[in-house]
């Protein structure tokens, strides 16, 4: 079909047409704001394009058989797995011990109900009596001296927090703690952050929803609708899974939590009654 | 067959053996206080994943692969060319072989997950007992019986009662099918557990439900689905291996000729396929979020969105690489330069991105008002053509066609890939913008429908970019009707370079097959089953892309080690076995 040319020449041409088409593509990116990792995105795919293109007028490759095949097939599956690899984690990596400290705080309540969880809840309570049976001691050797005793140090950081802000009453900051956990961030914003279309924005929504009314909403999503959201009301967009998923202590926290956010200046849509 | 492989007893007697490790497992899970079994290294979840992901593969294959043996031995039958019924039959001999290791790996998944996990498989199982304990080992051993029959009177059922060996094919597809439908009933609830009535929990309504009930989950149909086109075109990719490992070792030009051959066909049904692939899955994605809205970010812009852009770079290299071995294929044909296209189908494939995701932004799918503009926009060609002869007179060659559509498939692709943010989750996403795509609005199209540049991380872009591809991938099919149509086809003499583009294809297909695999049991989050079942171990979380891509590259490297070795043994070792007629040279019009 081609008419063949000399692979050197077709490597050449194209080779810089896609660079010149490279550069033209990073200018246009920059007067458009697009950020730099754009940039080289847009870079990238002038030089795949300049690729695909040499592959495409490249003279036929010369066969090989027997041992020659066999070592051919074998670099060949070789490179493979090193590009998609390689390819693989060269995209942004996902932190994995984030993750793994939010399922633990997910999972606690539940954990506690099963008979591994009531084992261990007894192991912690041992760990606490012992912790402080250690600090008594350490004061009774220190008394009259400057060192500090042994702080309680519970079964770890995170239970030892929430006991913390529990004790102290702090519903405000568990309850800020679940929306995180929840993931509510990922429809709904609030502090003035960019809006997402999935979801309203929450910034006032303490002064228009009571505690109760809020409750109602988080345990049935279809009892309340935000104005401007019917497209997604009507979808169901908002999931009915955290009555199954959350105590009642921790929907009761996440309400305290959203009573607080009364920021007028930010618009929340007005919740209209459904039920 | 050869002396070396298996004998149907034998065969059988593994299968059972299979199914009776899986009730003696079963047993030893009701043991109270069964100790769990810790793989070192690796993990018992990692273990699980990578003996499941191997069965799955196996399972795949010899599920679409009858698909494929059954249509081309009915095209051979019907059109009484030779190359089709001995194409069948050496897909089906590579059949049997990873049968075995289908039930093999089958058993090794039901051990390795009692081992692991003996709570949640006792409670999968306690669930779904009639399947585990009655159907699907019926359907198993039915499977087995036909499977084993349908190969051994290929011989026997010929000239007259060809069409009775036919329809045990098609038996043989019809039982495979309702096997992989009936065990992804289990597989689906895992993902999208039944809804619970008004006034019960999911617990309380799961405890109550009847079997039924827990089959026709949220995605039992779209997995069936997905599954059902993805075996098919994992058959047909495969085939193609086989026919590259034999083209490379052909001693003959007539050897050389039917397996280029054989790999074009293959070829042909594994594109096929995937050009339906990329909507079953959009399909199954669709009813996820509809399951659980918090489902789609989680998949696209949050812990999994990296797993999709790797998937959007596979598909575009899968895309790119079955539209080179057309080019190829059309290198061989002698007169294709006599073939034209109408320069209207430049201009549709050209607009198709633009237009398209303007039109899906206004009309979203599935609102029928979206096929509105793009069902008059891909026929544009065909009607103007008809309606104004005078714009059919504007023309261009094949090469141009060709050429443009790879510069289409790289334009789509590109913004396939195209993210919100450079960020593992949108939640890290820098408030000041300098990850993310430009946030101003470019233009009103409604009153309430704006466009920015935005959007090119939206859905609606996303369609468009893989309608491209697929719009591109036809059109070069149609260019090559065409030219086998005008032309000769000089079977034996492709570049040798389209046997590593056809290997290419077989690895990257199974290679996204593990990726997604990974991907749809990730979307369980922390759970053995969502929102039902917690998964109380540590590994729970989500694993990181570059972990995940280590272990799915180690599978399918297992799978193509098992696979190769299988050609190797069934096909190499009776390759003296001449059984149909070969020629260098055939009318391109007779294939």
């Amino acid at each position: 079909m081609p008419q063949e040319q000399s692979f050197t020449r077709n490597v050449i041409k194209k080779g810089v047409v896609g660079l010149v088409l490279g550069v033209i593509f990073v200018v246009v990116a920059k007067a458009l704001a697009f950020p730099p990792v754009f940039q080289a995105m847009f870079f990238a795919y002038a030089m795949l394009g300049a690729a695909v293109f040499i592959l495409l007028d490249a003279p036929p490759l010369k066969p090989v058989t027997g041992g020659k095949a066999l070592i051919a097939l074998v670099v060949f599956y070789a490179v493979l797995s090193v590009v998609y690899v390689g390819g693989a984690s060269l995209w942004p990596q996902y932190d994995p011990e984030v993750e793994k400290g939010k399922i633990i705080k997910l999972l606690k309540a539940k954990r506690a109900k099963t008979e591994l969880g009531k084992t261990e809840e007894l192991l912690a309570r041992t760990q606490v009596l012992s912790e402080k049976a250690d600090a008594i001691m350490a004061r009774l050797r220190n008394v009259g001296g400057t060192a500090m005793a042994m702080v309680p140090a519970g079964a770890g950081e995170a239970n030892a927090t929430r006991r913390r802000l529990a004790a102290s009453g702090d519903l405000v900051a568990l309850g800020e703690e679940q929306w995180e956990l929840q993931e509510c961030y990922n429809c709904h914003t609030i502090f003035g952050k960019k809006s997402k279309k999935r979801g309203p924005k929450l910034d006032n929504i303490g002064n228009l929803m009571t505690a109760e009314q809020l409750r109602e909403k988080i345990v049935d999503p279809l009892s309340w609708m935000a104005e401007g959201f019917e497209k997604q009301f009507k979808k169901k967009k908002m999931p009915d899974k955290y009555r199954d998923l959350m105590e009642d202590s921790e929907i009761d926290a996440l309400v305290v939590f959203l009573t607080t956010l009364k920021n007028p200046a930010v618009e929340t849509p007005k919740p209209i009654k459904k039920k | 067959m050869g002396p070396q492989a298996m004998k149907s007893w034998q065969r059988i007697a593994l299968v059972t053996l299979c199914l009776v490790g899986l009730s003696g497992a079963v047993a030893y899970a009701q043991i109270p206080k069964v100790p769990v079994a810790e793989f070192p290294y690796i993990g018992n979840r990692t273990a699980v994943w990578i003996v499941a992901q191997l069965h799955i593969l196996f399972a795949a294959f010899v599920l679409g692969a009858p698909i494929f043996v059954v249509i081309s031995e009915w095209l051979g039958y019907r059109k009484q060319d030779p190359r089709y019924d001995r194409l069948a039959r050496e897909v089906t001999k590579v059949t049997v072989i990873l049968y075995s290791m289908t039930a093999l790996t089958g058993g090794l998944f039901i051990f390795v997950l009692l081992a692991t996990y003996p709570q949640f498989t006792t409670w999968l199982t306690n669930h779904f007992f009639l399947i585990f304990a009655l159907i699907y080992p019926l359907l198993f051993i039915a499977e087995t019986i036909v499977l084993y029959l349908y190969f051994y009177t290929w011989d026997a059922w010929k000239g007259e009662k060809k069409g009775r060996h036919i329809a045990l094919g098609v038996l043989l597809n019809i039982i495979g099918t309702v096997t992989l439908f009936v065990i992804d009933g289990p597989t689906s609830f895992m993902n999208s557990p039944s809804k619970a009535v008004a006034g019960m929990s999911l617990a309380q309504y799961i405890e109550t439900a009847s079997l039924w009930e827990k089959v026709y989950n949220y995605t039992w149909m779209p997995l069936n689905l997905h599954r059902l086109v993805g075996n098919v075109t994992f058959g047909g990719f495969i085939a193609g291996l086989i026919a590259a490992y034999m083209y490379m070792g052909a001693k003959s030009d007539g050897e050389r000729s039917y397996y280029d051959w054989m790999g074009f066909v293959g070829n042909l049904i594994g594109v096929g396929a995937l050009l339906l692939l990329p909507f079953m899955g959009y399909l199954l994605s669709y009813e996820l979020c509809d399951y659980d809205a918090s489902i789609c970010p989680y998949m696209m812009a949050d812990q999994l969105s990296m797993f999709f852009e790797m998937q959007g770079a596979m598909v575009g290299l899968i895309f790119l690489a079955s539209n080179y071995y057309i080019w190829l294929s059309m290198k061989r044909i002698e007169g294709v330069e006599r073939v034209r296209m109408s320069v209207l189908t430049v201009a549709v494939m050209v607009s198709l991105p633009l237009v398209m995701t303007l039109a899906w932004t206004i009309f979203p799918v599935p609102d029928p008002l979206s096929l509105a503009v793009l069902i008059p926009l891909v026929l544009a060609p065909f009607i103007l053509g008809k309606l104004i002869p005078w714009l059919g007179r504007f023309t261009v060659s094949s090469r141009t066609v060709i050429k443009t559509g790879f510069l289409m498939v790289i334009i789509g692709n590109a913004i396939w890939m195209t993210p919100h943010g450079f960020v593992a989750t949108q939640a890290l996403a820098p408030e000041d913008g300098s990850l993310s795509l430009p946030s101003y609005d470019l233009f009103r199209v409604t009153a309430e429908t704006t466009i920015a540049w935005a959007d090119l991380a939206l859905m609606p872009a996303k369609n468009a970019a893989a309608f491209t591809l697929v719009f591109v991938t036809i059109v070069n099919y149609i260019l090559y009707n065409r030219a086998i149509r005008q032309g000769t086809i000089v079977w034996g003499k492709i570049d040798f370079a389209s046997q590593f583009v056809l290997i290419f294809l077989a690895f990257s297909a199974i290679w996204t097959m593990g990726l997604m695999g990974a991907v749809r049991s990730l979307v369980r989050k922390y759970f053995h089953v969502y929102n039902l079942l917690p998964d109380f171990t540590a590994e729970s979380f989500t694993p990181t892309l570059a972990y995940s891509a280590w272990w799915i590259t180690a599978i399918t490297l297992v799978f193509f080690a098992v696979v190769s070795f299988a050609i190797l043994l069934t096909l190499r070792t009776s390759e003296a076995e001449a059984q149909a007629p070969e020629g260098g040279t055939v009318p391109a019009g007779a294939s």
